[in-house]
């Protein structure tokens, strides 16, 4: 629990400490993306603009690909370049690279590209509506009893939506390739969370031209919040071959622009619920979730996003028969991918609001009918996976009474009868299993290693990045708390993929969960294999000993046995469990929510250091809110946002009061925390509007246009 | 054209395109990477300097319109008293975290303390509405500034 400082933190606030852009090398080149503005047609023909000088430009296209044209995803189906037919907007087409960055950008946004257009699907609803846009895998769970349903439950039949939503990290994308021809290395300096999978996207393209490709990262991330986690593979690619074409080192760095555009996106989904409650018991008996995903022109590892989807999308209810289906949709836009939360937060979107609907119509208040449904010991997953805790329950009570929500409820109900601007209040919770799906984290087969030198200094070697969520901080401390070593002795090195052994990609709220768990087990190991008390002395009294490598395996526990073919099973060992309250205050006149107070209870088990996992919660929880409240990418008759201008992110005068409290701190595991706070806030807004207002909304966000349509819908009914 | 102007309290002079922008100036002529381009819009603020005392986004200037100003970058305020308190109170609080709108905060939140300094959420919430960070939630960038404001009485006066 102690909040020792960021390791890091001086370097960023005096600006020394090093992002991808402020990377130079001797003879360094910039290069930039050109990319379709078609969303379906053949390439004609690509007119570059007069009076430059093309000899000093260098250009790649899909046919100097060395190796493979095909990106390594979970699903190998998207090329680095177009070859001749482009399948959605921002598909690129070309890598230009030329000495003077200012110059490179005027003659990218001078060069022309002419097509013979194709039908394309652009929009959200007629790509998700239309079955025969249906492509790739599908996912069933069916945890059906067979019996029909009573006539006597009640039935409650909806369809939910929701938008794209944008990672916005502050630092764009970039890479710096630097090809050296000497030893046939590659190595690229990259701004990203996996470093092994922009090694293999690097491999991949270039093919056997390179002995290897070296990838490490820059000191600074600029955050990511998986917009990092595939897209990097393409831009290294594009990078390196430009570098080997030209004999320079290449950047790319994105502009916001383009960035915003081309990248990866969470995937909208609709979410169609048909649900029958027995209204004597009040327990939801059964249901059906329709669990649909707009993947974009390619599968990427959009299969991956619908398996978390679909095992999540029951929320934290317990409902005897259960048949959930996932399918993805494609449409000709660029490929959505990997988003905090990955693929959760649309599925608590749906269920969470379907809650309060079925609570309302059943004229109980939503706690009431959400302490009856919810998740106890002894009840499963509808991929039988035994819930074995009660947390989330605990999570409920305990937010429920610091929210004061009964009284509240009373309160804002006498308050509206005399108002015409509206208070309401609403709950939601929601759950994250940590790691890898299944059998993932077995495949894996992370790896770590620790050096300790001479001196007692501690080097600690992972792959996974810091890429603000303070993870070196932060596994440095699980280490070196174990055995009592001293902090300063004890530093996590700059991953380096000829360095560091493969410990796996950052994502999946694994590092602290996986890689730091396992590195507080092999510091009691090694500490125990020394046999000493104290490192330091041992070091200084056993100097031939030193220094000396360790390596260690994470070993997955046995009962994580999972079905990957009919999702029957343990999907994740642990579970990080949480419940929010959010208050609001609805102008009547301007149609605008503001959010007034939200108070979140999480288990994310043993909380290593207070600050940063209370710091990590309270921003995931206004990304959260940011989702259900303002945030969307696309409009119909507008087409996709160009940057920070039309993109609405929430600032310091849109913000609530956050209040974060972590319970069941004693536990000995330190759960997943990365996701979390992203997956459950949302839905709380749109229950606190349908509470303030009586108007339910099953489309996020609840920005002021939606509002008055909705509103005027229902004057009409 | 020439363009003669104070940077970090240092007087220099710049042979330069009139329209280049201020932030690619200070990272491409003078090697300043503290100053961050995110949007290249003036949306984010992680370009922030102060010009002739007061916060602006230097993407959004022009080397024109520096001549004979005063431009304080993060650098330069990293080496003012209050901005040592303020990246005191940021790293305390552990504020920060991918650090790359940082630099513009602690420009931002050292006009707020140097010119205004009152220990008021409100104020400070509006004085840093410029700003965007994507990871933080804000939360703790606030109680860092009203933990500065709380301290920076406790300065010598002229150091304030």
């Amino acid at each position: 629990m102690k909040s020792i400082r960021k390791i890091d933190a001086i370097p960023k606030l005096n600006g020394s400490w090093k992002f991808l852009d402020d990377y130079s090398y001797e003879g360094m080149i910039h290069g930039q993306l050109l990319y379709s503005t078609c969303h379906h047609g053949f390439i004609r023909k690509v007119t570059f603009p007069e009076g430059y000088d093309l000899s000093e430009f260098t250009m790649v296209y899909a046919e100097d690909i060395l190796g493979e044209n095909i990106v390594p995803e979970p699903v190998c189906d998207q090329p680095y370049m177009a070859d001749k037919e482009v399948f959605h907007f921002g598909q690129v087409i070309m890598g230009i690279a030329h000495p003077n960055r200012k110059l490179l950008r005027e003659f990218i946004s001078n060069t022309s590209i002419e097509y013979k257009e194709l039908p394309a699907i652009t929009d959200i609803k007629e790509c998700l509506e239309n079955e025969d846009n249906v492509f790739g895998r599908k996912l069933t769970i069916d945890h059906r009893t067979g019996k029909k349903p009573d006539p006597n439950w009640v039935h409650h039949h909806k369809i939910y939506y929701t938008p794209h939503q944008e990672q916005a990290y502050l630092e764009p994308q970039g890479m710096i390739a630097i090809w050296q021809p000497k030893d046939k290395i590659m190595f690229v300096r990259a701004n990203c969370q996996c470093p092994f999978f922009v090694k293999e996207g690097v491999e991949a393209i270039m093919g056997n031209k390179i002995k290897e490709a070296v990838i490490e990262t820059s000191e600074g991330i600029g955050g990511a919040f998986g917009g990092k986690e595939d897209f990097p593979s393409l831009l290294a690619g594009i990078t390196s071959l430009l570098s080997y074409k030209s004999g320079k080192p290449v950047k790319i760095v994105l502009d916001r622009s383009d960035d915003i555009q081309i990248t990866t996106k969470r995937h909208p989904a609709r979410i169609e619920i048909n649900s029958w409650t027995d209204p004597e018991t009040k327990k939801i008996m059964k249901i059906n979730i329709d669990y649909r995903l707009d993947t974009g022109a390619y599968q990427t590892l959009s299969p991956v996003v619908l398996a978390r989807g679909v095992l999540h999308a029951i929320s934290g209810y317990s409902i005897p028969s259960a048949f959930i289906r996932g399918r993805l949709f494609r449409s000709n836009t660029p490929s959505n991918g990997a988003f905090r939360g990955f693929g959760a937060p649309q599925g608590f979107a749906a269920m969470e609001a379907h809650i309060d609907k079925i609570a309302v119509d059943l004229k109980m208040n939503p706690y009431e009918f959400r302490k009856i449904n919810i998740f106890k010991i002894g009840d499963e997953f509808p991929t039988t996976q035994p819930i074995i805790e009660n947390n989330l329950s605990d999570c409920l009570e305990r937010v429920i009474e610091k929210s004061d929500y009964l009284n509240k409820l009373k309160e804002f109900k006498e308050w509206n009868k005399s108002h015409k601007d509206k208070k309401g209040i609403g709950i939601s919770i929601g759950y994250h299993g940590g790691g890898y799906t299944g059998n993932g984290e077995k495949i894996l087969n992370s790896e770590v290693k620790v050096v300790i030198e001479k001196d007692a200094i501690v080097k600690i070697y992972v792959s996974n990045t810091d890429m603000g969520q303070g993870a070196h901080t932060t596994l440095a401390q699980m280490f070196f708390e174990a055995i009592d070593h001293p902090l300063e002795k004890c530093r996590v090195q700059l991953p380096n993929t000829s360095k560091t052994p493969n410990s796996g990609p950052t994502v999946a709220s694994r590092t602290i969960y996986i890689i730091g768990n396992l590195l507080r087990k092999f510091a009691l190991k090694i500490k125990d294999e020394f046999g000493f008390e104290n490192l330091e002395n041992f070091v200084t009294s056993n100097q031939n000993k030193f220094p000396h490598e360790f390596r260690m395996k994470f070993v997955q526990d046995p009962s994580v046995v999972f079905d990957d073919e009919n999702y029957v099973g343990v999907a994740y060992k642990d579970y990080s469990w949480a419940a929010c309250v959010t208050e609001i205050y609805f102008h009547a006149d301007t149609y605008q929510i503001e959010l007034t107070k939200s108070c979140s209870v999480m288990d994310i088990g043993k909380v290593v250091n207070q600050k940063i996992a209370t710091g990590q919660a309270e921003g995931g929880i206004l990304q959260g809110l940011a989702y259900g409240l303002c945030e969307f990418f696309y409009k119909p008759g507008y087409g996709r946002m160009h940057g920070f201008t039309d993109y609405a992110l929430p600032t310091t005068m849109d913000i609530p009061e956050i209040d974060v409290e972590f319970i069941h701190t004693d536990s000995l595991i330190a759960k997943g925390l990365g996701e979390i706070p992203m997956d459950f806030p949302a839905p709380s807004i749109r229950n606190a509007f349908y509470n303030a207002t009586g108007v339910f909304i099953d489309e996020y966000p609840l920005v002021p246009e939606r509002i008055l349509r909705n509103l005027n819908v229902n004057k009409h009914c | 054209m020439n363009i003669n102007f104070t940077l970090n309290k240092k007087s220099v002079t710049i042979d330069v395109d009139p329209m280049k922008r201020l932030l690619d100036i200070l990272r491409e002529d003078f090697r300043l990477l503290g100053t961050k381009e995110s949007c290249g819009e003036g949306e984010c603020g992680a370009c922030t300097v102060l010009l002739d005392g007061k916060p602006v986004t230097s993407c959004l200037v022009n080397a024109v319109h520096i001549d004979g100003k005063e431009v304080m970058t993060s650098e330069g305020i990293a080496k003012e008293p209050i901005g040592k308190l303020l990246i005191d109170c940021f790293d305390e609080t552990n504020a920060v975290q991918c650090g790359f709108c940082f630099p513009g905060f602690l420009v931002t939140s050292y006009h707020y303390v140097k010119t205004d300094g009152e220990k008021n959420l409100n104020k400070i919430k509006k004085a840093l509405s410029g700003n965007i960070c994507r990871c933080t939630g804000y939360q703790k960038i606030f109680e860092s500034v009203m933990l500065a404001c709380e301290r920076k009485p406790l300065m010598n006066a002229n150091e304030r």
